[in-house]
C-alpha cells in the first residue's frame, strides 16, 4: 500500500466517521479481550474435562507414537480441507454492503480498500488459533495426558495453524467469485494479488447472505441459513424423475436430489461408511477407549444427515400450499428410505473387507443397522424440530439454552449410541445392551414422529 | 375476444358434483378484523368471481374454503361437512394456489410435476405424458428443464399454476391467478380455465382483471372492506 493510497483511505474512513471519535482498534480489540477471558475461564477447565473422560490413560499412551500423530495431522488436514469451502460461502472479506457500494465499488485500488476487512480476519484467525492451542495444551497438561511443557508448541502450532486458515479462507473466497479466475483475465494472479481479484458481485453477494445468515442465526432460524448457504444445484438436469408409486417417487426424488448435489452425495457416502466402520470396530474388544464410538457416532451422524437433504426439504416446505397426494407422516417417512438405505449399504460394503481380514464379527453388521435406526429418528427431530421455543431467547437462558436445544438430537445421538456401544464392547451378553440400542432407537423416531405430526397440525 | 388456444389436459378423474358453501363465513383475529361475514356458494362447472380491494378479505375467504384456516364466525362446508384441509377428501376435491407454493430446489419443472402427480397414483408413462402436457399447455414446455430459481417471476407464475392444475381436484381455489402474466398468458390462462370448467370443475377465484372476469365468473361476489 503506497502512502498516496494510505491517504486516500484515512479521508474515506474520517468521511464514513464524520464527527464520531474512531473506536475501531478498541473495536477490534474487545472481542479478543472476551476470548481470552473464555477462553481461561471455560474452555481450559472444559478441555482437561474433555480429555479426562476420554480415558486420559489410553490418550497418553497413543497420543505421542507414530499412529497418534498421523491421526492427529490426517484430522487436521481433514479440518483444513473445509476451510475452502466455508470461503466459497462466506470468506474472511466481507465489507458491509454501503461500504461495497460506495467505497470498494470506486476506482480506489481493492488491494487498498479491503485491506482493512482481510487485516482483521487475518489477525482474528491467528488469535482464535493461538487460544485453541493454548487452551488444548493446557488441557492435555491439567489432564496429565502430557507435560507441562506441551503448552509453549501447541500454541505455537495453534498460531501456524490460525495463518493457514486465513489463507485458505481467502483463497476459498478468491475461487467462489466467477470473474476472479477467468483464463483471459488481466489481473495478476496469486496471493499478493488476492484481494484485487474478489469482484464486486461476488462480495455483494457475500455481504447479502452475512446479513441473512446472521439475522437467521440470532432468530435461532437455521433453517434460512442453510437455504441461504446453500448452492442452488445446476447438474444432472437432464436427468428426469421417473414415475412410480407414491412413497416409492418420494424416495426416487432423493436420490435424484443427490444425483444433483454429487458432492454431498459423496462426502454423505464417505462418512457413513467410516462411521459405521469405526462403529463396528469399537465392539470387537473390551479394552477399546469411550472415544472410538463417540467419534464414530459424531461421523456417522454427520454423514446421514449428508444424506437427508429430501427430509429437510420437506420440513422446509410445512405450511404451505400442499400439492402431494400423500399424507405428510408418510411422506416423511419416505424421504427416510433413501439415507437409510444407503447407510446399511455402505456398513455391509465396509464390513465386508473388514470381517474377510478377520477384524469383524459377523454380529458387528447387525448391530450397524441397529445404529442406522437411531441416526433415522435423529435426523426426523433434527429436520422437524423447527424454531426453538421463545423461552430460549429470554435473558436467563442465552446461548448455551439455545445451543443445547439444536443440539438434541445430536446429543441424544452420542449418548445413546456410545453408551450402548460402550456396553456391548464390555458386556459378556452383548445382545442385550443391542437390544436396548433398539429400544433407544424406537424411542428417538418416536420423538421424531411426534414433531412431524405437530409440524403438520401447525401448518 | 380470448382465443382457445391448445388442448385440455386429459382428465385423470371425472368430475364429481361438489358443493363448496360459505355461510355467514368471517375472521377476526382480537380486534382486527380480516373478513365481515360473507355468503359464497359454488357447484360444479360453475366459476365465482370475488372481488375487492387489497385488504377486503378475499384470500382470508380462500384460506377459509380451501379447509386450512378456520373462520371465527359462520361455517365454510364442503358437501355439507366442515371443510378441513387434514381430511384426504378435501385434499383429493380441492386443489388451491393461494401464495406461492413450496418448491423443491433441486428439481426441474418438468420433475415437479412428476412428482405431484405421482403421488396421487398416476404412475408409469401417463405421469410423464401429463406433465408435458401441462407444461405445453401453459407454454413453458421449452423451460420444462430448469430449476425454480432460473425463471422469470411470470414464468414461476406459470409453472405455479402447473403444479396446481396436474394434480386431480373437482374444485380449483386460486388467489389472483392472472398476477405478473403478460396479456397473452392471461388469455392463454383464461382459455385452459374455461376449459376446466367445461369439464365440470367448479372454480373459485379472487382476480383483479375485469376481462378475465367477464369471461370466466359465472357470478361475482364483491368482498366489503371496514
Amino acid at each position: 500500500m503506497t502512502v498516496a493510497d494510505k491517504q486516500r483511505l484515512r479521508q474515506v474512513r474520517s468521511a464514513i466517521l464524520g464527527n464520531r471519535p474512531d473506536t475501531s482498534v478498541s473495536n477490534a480489540l474487545y472481542p479478543v479481550y472476551v476470548a481470552v477471558i473464555a477462553a481461561a475461564s471455560y474452555g481450559v477447565p472444559a478441555a482437561q474435562q474433555l480429555f479426562r473422560s476420554l480415558d486420559g490413560k489410553w490418550l497418553a499412551a497413543h497420543a505421542w507414537t507414530p499412529v497418534g500423530a498421523i491421526v492427529t495431522l490426517s484430522f487436521t488436514a481433514a479440518l483444513l480441507a473445509l476451510v475452502p469451502l466455508v470461503g466459497r460461502v462466506h470468506g474472511p472479506v466481507v465489507p458491509p454492503l454501503p461500504y461495497l457500494e460506495l467505497v470498494v465499488d470506486s476506482p480506489m485500488p481493492r488491494k487498498v480498500t479491503l485491506a482493512r476487512n482481510w487485516q482483521l480476519s487475518f489477525g482474528g484467525s491467528i488469535v482464535g488459533g493461538l487460544l485453541v492451542g493454548a487452551v488444548g495444551g493446557a488441557g492435555l497438561a491439567i489432564a496429565k495426558v502430557a507435560a507441562p511443557v506441551v503448552l509453549m508448541p501447541a500454541t505455537v502450532c495453534g498460531a501456524l495453524i490460525g495463518v493457514l486458515v486465513a489463507e485458505l479462507w481467502l483463497q476459498g473466497q478468491v475461487h467462489s467469485t466467477p470473474l476472479a479466475l477467468q483464463p483471459d483475465s488481466s489481473l495478476a494472479r496469486g496471493r499478493r494479488n488476492a484481494l484485487a481479484l474478489l469482484d464486486i458481485t461476488g462480495l455483494k453477494r457475500q455481504a447479502a447472505s452475512n446479513a441473512t445468515i446472521g439475522g437467521a442465526v440470532l432468530a435461532g432460524d437455521l433453517r434460512t441459513a442453510r437455504l441461504d448457504a446453500a448452492r442452488p444445484p445446476t447438474h444432472a438436469r437432464q436427468v428426469h424423475l421417473r414415475p412410480s408409486g407414491p412413497l416409492l417417487v418420494i424416495a426416487r426424488r432423493d436420490l435424484l436430489g443427490l444425483r444433483r448435489a454429487p458432492w454431498s452425495a459423496l462426502y454423505g457416502l464417505g462418512l457413513a461408511a467410516a462411521g459405521s466402520a469405526g462403529l463396528m470396530l469399537s465392539l470387537q474388544s473390551p479394552r477399546t477407549p469411550t472415544l472410538a464410538p463417540l467419534v464414530a457416532m459424531i461421523v456417522a451422524y454427520l454423514g446421514f444427515g449428508a444424506l437427508c437433504e429430501g427430509l429437510r426439504l420437506h420440513a422446509d416446505n410445512s405450511g404451505t400450499s400442499r400439492l402431494l397426494g400423500l399424507a405428510y407422516r408418510d411422506t416423511a417417512l419416505a424421504h427416510l428410505v433413501v439415507p437409510v438405505s444407503a447407510w446399511a449399504v455402505s456398513a455391509a460394503v465396509v464390513s465386508l473387507p473388514l470381517y474377510m481380514t478377520g477384524l469383524l464379527r459377523p454380529s458387528a453388521m447387525v448391530w450397524a443397522l441397529g445404529a442406522g435406526a437411531l441416526l433415522a429418528g435423529a435426523h426426523l427431530m433434527a429436520s422437524f424440530r423447527g424454531l426453538p421455543p421463545a423461552g430460549v431467547f429470554g435473558p436467563r437462558a442465552g446461548v448455551p439454552a439455545m445451543i443445547f436445544w439444536y443440539s438434541k438430537p445430536l446429543l441424544a445421538t452420542l449418548v445413546l449410541g456410545t453408551a450402548t456401544a460402550a456396553w456391548g464392547a464390555r458386556s459378556a451378553t452383548p445382545w442385550v445392551a443391542f437390544s436396548w440400542l433398539l429400544i433407544a432407537a424406537a424411542g428417538i423416531i418416536q420423538w421424531g414422529l411426534k414433531l412431524v405430526d405437530k409440524r403438520d397440525r401447525r401448518s | 375476444m380470448l382465443g382457445r388456444r391448445g388442448a385440455a389436459v386429459p382428465a385423470v378423474r371425472e368430475p364429481v358434483s361438489h358443493a363448496l358453501r360459505a355461510t355467514g363465513v368471517g375472521k377476526k383475529i382480537d380486534e382486527a378484523v380480516l373478513l365481515l361475514p360473507t355468503d359464497v356458494e359454488l357447484g360444479a362447472a360453475e366459476c365465482v368471481v370475488l372481488r375487492g380491494p387489497n385488504g377486503s378479505g378475499k384470500t382470508t375467504l380462500l384460506r377459509i374454503l380451501a379447509g386450512t384456516m378456520s373462520p371465527s364466525q359462520g361455517e365454510a362446508t364442503l358437501d355439507g361437512s366442515l371443510v378441513d384441509e387434514r381430511h384426504d377428501s378435501t385434499r383429493t376435491t380441492i386443489a388451491a394456489l393461494i401464495g406461492a407454493p413450496a418448491t423443491y430446489r433441486d428439481l426441474t419443472l418438468v420433475d415437479h410435476l412428476v412428482l405431484i402427480d405421482s403421488t396421487w397414483g398416476h404412475v408409469g408413462k401417463p405421469a410423464a405424458d401429463r406433465a408435458d402436457q401441462i407444461l405445453e399447455l401453459l407454454e413453458i414446455d421449452h423451460l420444462s428443464q430448469r430449476f425454480p430459481h432460473e425463471l422469470s417471476s411470470g414464468q414461476q407464475q406459470l409453472f405455479h399454476l402447473s403444479m396446481v392444475l396436474v394434480r386431480p381436484s373437482s374444485i380449483l381455489i386460486l388467489d389472483e391467478p392472472e398476477q405478473r402474466l403478460d396479456p397473452d398468458k392471461r388469455d392463454l390462462l383464461t382459455a385452459i380455465l374455461l376449459d376446466r370448467k367445461d369439464d365440470g370443475s367448479g372454480l373459485l377465484i379472487a382476480c383483479h382483471d375485469p376481462a378475465m372476469t367477464a369471461a370466466l365468473a359465472d357470478s361475482v361476489v364483491d368482498i366489503r372492506s371496514e
